[in-house]
């Protein structure tokens, strides 16, 4: 059984088990799903598992056969892989239909909730890449709302030109001329596939321009790629500046798969300003829990007149906060200038220094301005 | 090829696209996406390389939008995925034939990519770039030939020229704009504050 019901049978649907069984890359949390057939007529699979808003866009594509079914195909494997990630993460099941994958502005997909159940905002972290060509289509999720991910996939057998010229730089194709000349054309559509993979990840896809993507590794023993980015792209993602991403290729048959994962920044995504002034307020609740203290904590409650706060509750709860974000921040002295001010310090006062010391953004006029 | 006219370029290009993809030229018209005819990406390289031999151009690896971004730096003519004021009054110098109406309310990058892959904005490329390429020698008029990468020959006195690049040209037109038109507006009192 899986998502899907009894309708894609696990032949089809191959879990956490890209190409040909082997893993794709070294990331046990992921899942990965490929498939190479429609489990049942495309219509009636286009009813069970699209969601309204998707199945509106099925029906008005003026596109030609092919690329309808392999949108549908990419649908149906995504929903799959997405499925079964929340049901082994946080043993959420949910129908096909009810998971709408939707893209942002730059085209990257997004996972959304469209039935009326509840639904644990961790499932909304799930990153998902999807590809498809020449009638199969793979796609690829991790539940890590710092995640990145991209995957893609190329027919091997798909007879095109030699496009080296125009995909790859001099050093590139350098590269790939140094390579046995019957690996010359499975490894260029590797390298391909890599930046693709790394513009999925990234978001933009390959829109700095093909060049803008350099390969600057290729291990043929391991499949395994570093990719670097330059020019437009590096103006995109300054942080990738002197770094390379590291995607897994491989091949089966007559495809060769990519797949990159990364942490964007830190791996904890920055909480929001109520996050923390939620996660404070909790905190406080239960430091002052067996305190005489007749009125429920509030965001304006102030730590030492109203909470009957003293200097070693303070560093207590100063330390507690550090701990949980896993972030030093200069408590000792914003404690020391409230003691010269002479004045006291309300839970949201303390919610915005947090918040601006996590690198979030500040709040006009608030006092965490004259803190820092 | 410089005076080729539209509906010649459009004729021409929409049989590489026919043969690269394997369909009926008939299912090609000039709002047809080429995505949606099943072209996968490196079809459009295909696609790209084809029609740079065929009509001896150097087509641009990026759209003018990109070109433009890295010319005015981040945030000005997009933001978060979405054009701003600045990124459609440019997007619609460059392409008067657009719809006013597609730039309207919202515009996300992922719309314009879809924009940029319609065979009409391909063929209004290729004729643009076209111009730029001499059908005869400057030197002594003889009939241009193509050489060695992108290269055209004299095949009278055997002249060389290199082709002006699509990516280089966009980069020109967009350095233009932003001196004699957005510039001046951006600097204007009134408007200063609606730039920032």
């Amino acid at each position: 059984m899986n998502a899907f019901g009894n309708l894609v049978h696990d032949s089809f649907a191959t879990q956490a088990r890209v190409p040909d069984g082997r893993p794709m890359g070294p990331w046990p949390e992921s899942v990965c799903c490929r498939l190479d057939a429609f489990p049942c007529e495309p219509n009636v699979l286009a009813n069970l598992i699209l969601s309204p808003g998707e199945r509106a866009h099925w029906i008005s594509m003026r596109a030609v056969e092919k690329r309808r079914h392999e949108w549908l195909l990419g649908r149906c494997a995504a929903k799959q892989a997405v499925g079964s990630l929340l049901e082994r993460d946080l043993d959420l099941h949910l129908p096909p239909n009810e998971i709408e994958i939707v893209p942002d502005p730059y085209g990257r997909p997004l996972v959304e909730y469209c039935g009326a159940g509840p639904w644990p905002a961790a499932a909304s972290q799930a990153a998902l890449s999807i590809a498809h060509s020449q009638g199969t289509a793979v796609a690829l999720a991790v539940l890590d709302p710092g995640a990145r991910v991209g995957i893609d996939l190329e027919s091997l057998t798909h007879r095109r030109q030699d496009f080296e010229a125009i995909a790859f730089s001099p050093d590139e194709r350098r590269r790939l001329a140094a390579l046995p000349v019957d690996l010359r054309q499975e490894w260029a559509l590797r390298m391909w596939c890599a930046k693709e993979a790394v513009g999925k990840a990234l978001g933009r896809g390959l829109s700095a321009g093909l060049l803008a993507f350099h390969i600057t590794r290729a291990e043929v023993a391991s499949g395994i790629m570093e990719v670097g980015l330059r020019d437009g792209a590096l103006d995109q993602f300054p942080q990738w500046q002197a770094k390379s991403l590291i995607v897994y290729t491989a091949r089966e048959s007559n495809f060769v798969f990519s797949a990159t994962i990364y942490q964007q920044g830190a791996v904890r995504m920055r909480p929001s300003r109520q996050e923390i002034l939620d996660y404070l307020l909790q905190k406080m609740g239960e430091l002052t829990e067996d305190w005489d203290y007749p009125d429920p904590v509030r965001p304006e409650s102030r730590l030492f007149t109203e909470l009957g706060f003293e200097s070693l509750d303070a560093v207590v709860l100063c330390t507690a906060i550090q701990e949980h974000y896993q972030t030093p921040m200069p408590f000792a002295e914003l404690l020391a200038e409230i003691g010269q001010q002479q004045r006291d310090l309300s839970i949201k006062e303390l919610a915005d220094f947090v918040n601006t010391h996590l690198g979030g953004p500040a709040e006009t006029g608030s006092a965490t301005r004259r803190v820092q | 090829m410089p005076n080729m006219t539209e509906s010649e370029v459009f004729d021409k290009f929409a049989q590489i696209v026919a043969k690269s993809l394997r369909i009926d030229a008939s299912q090609i018209a000039p709002d047809t996406h080429l995505t949606d005819l099943g072209a996968e990406s490196l079809d459009l390289i295909e696609i790209t390389m084809e029609t740079e031999t065929q009509f001896h151009i150097f087509l641009p690896d990026k759209s003018v939008l990109e070109t433009a971004v890295e010319v005015f730096g981040p945030g000005i003519l997009e933001k978060d995925g979405y054009l701003t004021e600045d990124g459609k009054r440019l997007l619609l110098r460059r392409m008067p034939e657009a719809d006013a109406q597609a730039f309207a309310g919202d515009v996300a990058v992922k719309d314009l990519q879809h924009y940029f892959l319609k065979v009409g904005t391909w063929v209004r490329m290729i004729q643009g770039l076209a111009q730029y390429t001499p059908a005869e020698c400057a030197a002594c008029g003889g009939p241009m030939v193509p050489s060695m990468g992108f290269r055209m020959k004299c095949g009278k006195c055997g002249q060389e020229i290199t082709l002006r690049s699509g990516e280089e040209l966009n980069r020109e037109w967009v350095r233009e704009y932003y001196d004699k038109e957005y510039r001046p507006q951006a600097e204007a009192p009134v408007s200063a504050t609606v730039v920032q």
